[in-house]
């Protein structure tokens, strides 16, 4: 069996009175694919927010790497992957100042002066956008310059090109046209390693369109902050997902 | 390599660079000279003399302090109202009064803006004696200037229509653009005014340093005669004022602050009016024979002066004020970019409260005991006042924003996460700020510049001391052009910010 990666244990998250989370249960294995389903402030979003850390006020324990989250040390966070669903660019920078953006906590000091300056090596930013299809003209652009699916695109590969080895993605297919979701979900979904830039094992990722299902082996729904199902992917029926929509 | 490409960030910290030749000098003219003084200086920060003669001083002067602060800041808000109101575009659209009167009021405003209010000071008591009305005066000045001047470009804001639409109903022009000024007065008084407050106090210190009165004075005269412990005492309680008053000021209920201010207002009007007059007349009264005594002088000029110092004197004083700026914009972004963590922040605050609460002219009396005067230490002097205002702003405005969080979760470090998330972001903001803060810095060089025997500050002491009035016509008008052109200067860069 699998390496567990993510454990949650009784998770509850409270919010002016309400419940956004409420009594999670759940464990990630190594190598899985989930994506989480449900309808639109259904605890998606929170659910994400809680997992790389950023909502702290919550009840309840959560294991990433078998330490719990609040004891996670920078190094460790390196291996923690999210995309926003608000994206969080930085718009003063170019779209490759940007991706380099996220080897911030590989890197030292110096790096981080030579890519405010833009002076450093952009070879493995670049390689990374061509991976997500973005043109060779926009890399010197200022992210303000860029259309709402490039920025998207930007906005991912500033997480993969961190070479986590979880992904946690909120929506990460908003704004991209259908052929290129099919095309970068696929590329997510993917084992194989491309321009030698590790794309993570195991990803949660939540999304709308059902038709982007194909591919994850686990699919997750969510309702009003609980969990309603966890399923392999081929076991999903309609009925399931009249219980979540 | 790729070409350097420059953001509002990146310019924010490139001016460190000043250090360099900063360091060069310093470290030339670096001695041990002042090194028992200087640990004497320390060691009675931790133990000031507590006495009846020193509290009772402390009482006095603290008194005459919040008295000066007090009365400059209600003229200046006061006289900076009506010279708002006369110098907006507004007031020239509602009024008879013809378009060239705006102008030259405008331009008398930025003349007495540019000016210093150590420069005044220093001209008042030289022209008129010792008196704490001078102090006053000298404050009230360029303070009234500065309040016009956000006065009218907030006015300028106001929609004339509305005005219009108003005086339709009531039938009256003028009553009806008093009733539209009214709230966005109020509005200032209460964002940038009750600030001016602290300012007021600040200025009063920094002016008693040269015997007008209040705790500056008794803070030279304790450090003249190296009675550090004293000097502890009045520092400490000078910072005991300031901290109250921010305390005060920021507890004032904002919701009721409208009727808290007319109330003020109200109560304070009629002592204000008998005390106006009474300086009004004191300054009257002397300035006639002042007045035919400076004209007789002033037109006496020494074309030697001009050819032989003033150059030197100008260029000491541009340099002075760029070095200056330099370390004022680059250390606070630098430092929180180089150690941001929670110790480091506690010692950066009570660094900044120190730099801000020691007068610049005693910070530079205190450098001065391990370097000889020159351009470089005068410029750490002003530099790192100003950099302790800048710092302030900076950890006060600067939040935590989604950014920083995103880069928190990639693992990268809190000053990188800090940095590249949230200072990016508002760094046009800051820089906007920081070219405000140069025309300041500008202005600020007459206060160091009379101790560290550097520009057109010292000149002007020099020119003063000798009552050479042809000189400090000329010092004042070379002090006022340059501060007018960076004033433009600054205003064009603002406007490539927004």
């Amino acid at each position: 069996m699998n390496k567990i990666l993510v454990e949650i244990n009784n998770l509850s998250l409270i919010y002016k009175n309400k419940n956004i989370l409420d009594n999670i249960n759940f464990k990630i294995y190594e190598g899985d694919k989930i994506a989480l389903i449900g309808t639109n402030g259904s605890g998606k979003s929170s659910l994400i927010s809680v997992l790389n850390g950023t909502r702290k006020s919550i009840n309840g324990e959560i294991k990433i790497f078998n330490k719990s989250l609040t004891q996670l040390q920078n190094k460790q966070k390196i291996n923690i992957g999210t995309i926003w669903q608000d994206l969080r660019l930085i718009d003063e920078l170019s779209a490759e100042q940007n991706v380099n953006c996220g080897l911030l906590g590989r890197n030292n000091f110096l790096f981080a002066i030579k890519n405010l300056l833009n002076i450093c090596s952009f070879e493995k930013a670049h390689k990374c956008m061509k991976l997500f299809l973005l043109n060779e003209n926009l890399f010197d652009k200022n992210i303000e310059k860029l259309s709402g699916g490039e920025k998207q695109r930007i906005a991912i590969a500033r997480s993969i090109i961190q070479e986590p080895n979880i992904l946690f993605a909120d929506e990460p297919f908003n704004n991209l046209d259908p052929k290129i979701s099919i095309y970068i979900k696929d590329l997510l979904l993917s084992r194989k390693n491309k321009f030698h830039i590790k794309i993570p094992n195991t990803q949660l990722i939540s999304i709308h369109r059902l038709d982007l299902l194909r591919g994850f082996n686990k699919v997750m729904g969510i309702k009003n902050g609980r969990i309603i199902f966890i399923l392999n992917t081929n076991q999903l029926k309609k009925y399931h997902l009249k219980k979540i929509y | 390599m790729n070409k350097v490409k420059l953001n509002s960030a990146s310019i924010s910290i490139i001016p460190i660079l000043v250090f360099i030749p900063i360091l060069i000098e310093l470290s030339n003219n670096f001695h041990f000279g002042g090194k028992t003084l200087f640990f004497d200086f320390i060691l009675s920060s931790l133990r000031p003399k507590i006495d009846i003669e020193i509290i009772t001083t402390l009482f006095l002067r603290l008194n005459e302090t919040i008295f000066i602060a007090l009365l400059s800041w209600f003229l200046s808000i006061s006289l900076g109202i009506f010279f708002g109101i006369f110098s907006s575009d507004i007031f020239y659209k509602f009024s008879k009064f013809p378009i060239f009167l705006k102008h030259s009021v405008t331009f008398f405003l930025t003349i007495l803006r540019s000016i210093h209010e150590i420069i005044w000071g220093l001209i008042l008591l030289n022209l008129y004696g010792l008196d704490i009305s001078m102090g006053i005066i000298a404050i009230a000045i360029p303070y009234t200037a500065i309040n016009a001047k956000v006065i009218r470009e907030q006015l300028e804001n106001i929609n004339i229509n509305n005005i219009k639409s108003i005086s339709q109903i009531s039938g009256n022009s003028f009553s009806s653009f008093l009733v539209i000024v009214w709230n966005p007065i109020l509005k200032i008084i209460r964002n940038f005014g009750i600030y001016r407050f602290e300012c007021a106090l600040r200025s009063t210190a920094a002016i008693g340093l040269f015997g007008i009165g209040g705790i500056g004075t008794s803070i030279i005269l304790s450090f003249q005669n190296l009675s550090f412990r004293e000097l502890w005492t009045y520092l400490w309680g000078l910072a005991f004022i300031i901290l109250a008053t921010n305390r005060i000021l920021k507890n004032l209920n904002i919701k009721d602050i409208h009727i808290k201010i007319k109330n003020f207002i109200l109560i304070m009007l009629p002592i204000y009016f008998i005390f106006l007059i009474f300086i009004i007349l004191k300054f009257f009264i002397k300035s006639n024979e002042v007045l035919f005594f400076l004209i007789k002088n002033i037109l006496q000029i020494d074309y030697n002066f001009i050819s032989n110092q003033l150059f030197q004197y100008t260029t000491e004083t541009i340099f002075l004020s760029l070095l200056a700026t330099g370390i004022a914009i680059s250390l606070p972004p630098i430092l929180l970019f180089t150690f941001n963590n929670q110790f480091m922040i506690v010692v950066y605050r009570s660094l900044s409260f120190l730099f801000r609460l020691i007068p610049p002219p005693i910070l530079l009396l205190f450098l001065l005991m391990f370097n000889e005067p020159s351009i470089s230490l005068a410029a750490v002097t002003l530099g790192l006042y100003n950099a302790a205002i800048t710092f302030k702003l900076l950890n006060e405005n600067i939040l935590k924003n989604k950014n920083y969080i995103a880069l928190k979760t990639t693992g990268a470090s809190e000053r990188l996460s800090w940095f590249f998330g949230s200072f990016i972001e508002q760094s046009k903001v800051y820089l906007t700020y920081c070219s405000y803060r140069a025309d300041i810095i500008f202005r600020e060089t007459a206060l160091v510049g009379v101790i560290g025997s550097i520009g057109l500050g010292w000149q002007l002491n020099e020119s003063l001391s000798s009552f050479s009035w042809d000189e400090v016509s000329i010092i004042i008008l070379v002090y006022s052009s340059i501060a007018i052109i960076g004033e433009i200067t600054n205003g064009k860069i603002k406007l490539i910010l927004k």
